[in-house]
């Protein structure tokens, strides 16, 4: 029986896993960590004497939080020996500045492994990562494998580089003896509803975007339930290293931006570098991924077959649209 | 949540009841109605360019487009999404067969049956970008060029293998790659069950605006080690021109003259355990023949070549128009080295570098035969 630390369980993703994870029979509690309050989906997994989930708000990117919570008493009393490093994603992916410029997200997964690699009792560390660290070369699609070189540029935008960073780190712990590190490489999720989370230009509020014309990369999906289920399946799995995982499908970053209701408006590539390098001189670092980012001209498709023969896991959802009683089409994924 | 989650059950634990058809759970098919409402923007320049082939008035669209009814916010945010009853789908599913002016005048019963044999085995994008609308759209205009413009001739295609993963190996030539498009449809038009090859392509063209969409939506896979060895492990056909780009930039003075061969193919084929069939296409050296290659010119505009040939640049872009040349497309014995060698021996530079130089060989045996 396993009792599992879920991050960001306040987040889309996060519920999505921590739902999964109670209706698995062999995990025995599930302590939820999130910066908002407890979503009330958890309320019907709180009922009795002693829940199965216990949820607590925390703000990850800060050292005395994180360090209070590994070493506090609650974390002795439900036995905690997995983490699930679910990323800060959703609205406001970037979330508040940490010191020195660092981005929250590299700070929390810094946080949190470090923090796992000193406990004594956590065993297992199962976190989600990007599958756009990989470099992308030039064509409307490439298959790229766990092997395939990652895009370690430093010009990149900070959101691309926090992903990296945050790679990277979990990278450097896959040989620790005392913590089995497990790193899942997912594509753009997407969720009914037309909710998309891990897109560096899509993420966020819906509205339009741009994109450069004469380009439409193909974009590799994956319903946020076969997210969850891959964790799940990697927290049973006696294994540790970087597995990418992914949906069925593939759809050109047009078509997904109106799945999603974020239109990709084509502009011309060199008024997008302008107002990239227009951007950036103003101040405005964090959105120069969003005109001239490498996935804008150059697509990906995941090769999930290390995924599959490690711990088994291959899609369940197909991911399309369908049109609902009200006549808008939504996105869906459906079971195959 | 799903309904096992309701029901306290999870996935593997045996008590797991079926779940309901598709078009009950969500009130149509989302991957057939759908995506026949999707239009990718490749298609929209097609259906523009049969319109103008026929006249916009005699046309029918290509595709009807199912167009979402506009809702309000208010209307969208108010309601929670009901479940509606089993429909048909509001638009006919889309590239079963090429439709518009073109299609029917060139494309015959025979090719259609083989285009929709294809088109049935491909469902919305696949992982390499290959789209059925973007194939069943651009197929008319390609049947015509390999029809009436260059009117080609096939010889020795049953030595085509109908299953497994196969290597076309080429020669290359005519500046503009008309040689690659009408390699595929050749292939595509001559076996049965129909085999659409997957043509290697520079990593150059993957940069290029609108090429690489076109060329991904055609089926055309940027020439990477994992996009190749990923084909071939799918069992597909792949083809290549292990000449590259000096093929396409050879001086009339080397015209059906083989160029040094890239030996990556050879690998994969040792790898992937894949026959090499040697393929001769006749013609294309005569598309477009290049008196002159200004190289300097090249490197100064990031060009692979810079051609002066006959037309071109003395009638500006109408100059790089091939001329209607016929072509022969002659096929060679499947040469099989992965019978003789292990998969370890794509290793040996040296092995791996001779077998490269005996289908090069082969090839130029096929051209030196059938070019007299």
């Amino acid at each position: 029986m396993k009792s599992v630390l879920v991050t960001h369980a306040d987040l889309p993703l996060g519920r999505r896993i921590v739902k999964v994870l109670w209706h698995d029979p062999s995990v025995s509690r599930i302590l939820a960590l999130g910066e908002g309050a407890i979503p009330r989906a958890f309320n019907a997994y709180r009922s009795g004497v002693t829940p199965r989930l216990v949820y607590e708000r925390i703000d990850l990117a800060r050292q005395r939080s994180v360090s209070d919570l590994f070493r506090s008493k609650r974390m002795r009393v439900l036995g905690v020996d997995s983490v699930v490093y679910v990323p800060r994603h959703g609205a406001a992916p970037e979330g508040p500045p940490v010191v020195a410029k660092i981005p929250a997200r590299t700070a929390e997964a810094r946080l949190v492994l470090h923090h796992a690699l000193e406990s004594r009792s956590i065993r297992s560390l199962v976190a989600i990562g990007s599958a756009f660290v990989y470099k992308l070369a030039p064509g409307n699609a490439n298959q790229l494998t766990e092997r395939s070189e990652l895009d370690l540029d430093p010009e990149l935008a900070p959101e691309m580089r926090s992903w990296i960073d945050s790679d990277m780190l979990f990278n450097a712990e896959f040989a620790s003896a005392r913590l089995r590190v497990l790193l899942l490489r997912v594509p753009t999720i997407v969720a009914s509803g037309g909710f998309i989370y891990l897109h560096p230009g899509l993420e966020g509020a819906a509205g339009m975007r741009v994109r450069p014309a004469g380009f439409d990369p193909l974009c590799s999906v994956i319903s946020d339930k076969d997210v969850a289920r891959a964790v799940r399946a990697a927290l049973q799995a006696d294994i540790t290293g970087v597995f990418n995982v992914a949906g069925r499908e593939v759809v050109p970053l047009s078509v997904l931006g109106r799945w999603t209701r974020r239109p990709c408006l084509p502009v011309p590539g060199p008024l997008l570098a302008l107002a990239s390098s227009t951007v950036a001189r103003f101040g405005g670092e964090r959105l120069r991924g969003r005109f001239d980012g490498a996935y804008l001209r150059y697509g990906m498709s995941l090769d999930t077959r290390r995924a599959a023969e490690a711990f088994g896991f291959t899609p369940r959802y197909r991911v399309g649209v369908a049109r609902a009683g009200d006549g808008v089409l939504r996105v869906e994924a459906v079971a195959i | 949540m799903s309904g096992d989650e309701r029901n306290g059950r999870t996935e593997g634990n045996g008590a797991k009841p079926q779940p309901p058809p598709i078009e009950v759970a969500l009130g149509s098919n989302p991957f057939v109605d759908a995506l026949a409402g999707e239009v990718d923007p490749l298609d929209a320049w097609l259906v523009a360019l049969d319109r103008l082939a026929a006249g916009a008035e005699n046309v029918v669209p290509a595709r009807p487009v199912a167009t979402p009814p506009r809702t309000t916010a208010t209307t969208r945010a108010a309601k929670p999404l009901p479940i509606a009853e089993p429909q048909a789908p509001e638009t006919e599913v889309e590239g079963v067969e090429p439709q518009g002016a073109l299609a029917r005048l060139v494309v015959g019963e025979e090719a259609n049956q083989k285009l929709a044999a294809l088109l049935g085995r491909i469902d919305g994008w696949d992982r390499f970008g290959l789209s059925r609308a973007g194939l069943s759209q651009a197929f008319p205009y390609f049947y015509a060029l390999y029809k009436l413009y260059f009117r080609v001739q096939s010889q020795d295609h049953d030595k085509i293998p109908t299953e497994g993963p196969i290597v076309l190996a080429a020669n290359h030539g005519g500046l503009l790659p008309f040689d690659g498009a009408m390699a595929v449809l050749d292939v595509l038009l001559n076996t049965d069950p129909p085999r659409l090859p997957r043509a290697i392509v520079e990593r150059w063209a993957g940069t290029l605006p609108f090429v690489n969409v076109f060329y991904a939506r055609v089926g055309q896979v940027v020439g990477t080690h994992e996009n190749f060895s990923r084909l071939l492990g799918d069992g597909e056909a792949v083809l290549v021109f292990p000449e590259g780009v000096e093929g396409i930039r050879k001086p009339i003075t080397q015209r059906y003259r083989l160029q040094r061969f890239h030996v990556g193919f050879v690998e994969h084929a040792l790898r992937e355990r894949a026959p090499i069939v040697p393929m001769a296409i006749l013609g294309s050296d005569d598309q477009a023949p290049i008196l002159f290659d200004v190289k300097p010119l090249a490197r100064l505009l990031g060009l692979p070549t810079a051609p002066i040939t006959p037309t071109f640049p003395w009638f500006g872009p109408l100059g790089l128009l091939p001329y209607p040349v016929r072509y022969r497309i002659v096929y060679g014995e499947p040469l099989r080295f992965h019978e003789r060698f292990d998969p370890e021996a794509a290793h040996d530079p040296g092995l791996v570098r001779a077998l490269a130089n005996q289908v090069r060989r082969a090839i130029q045996a096929l051209i030196d035969e059938h070019r007299r």
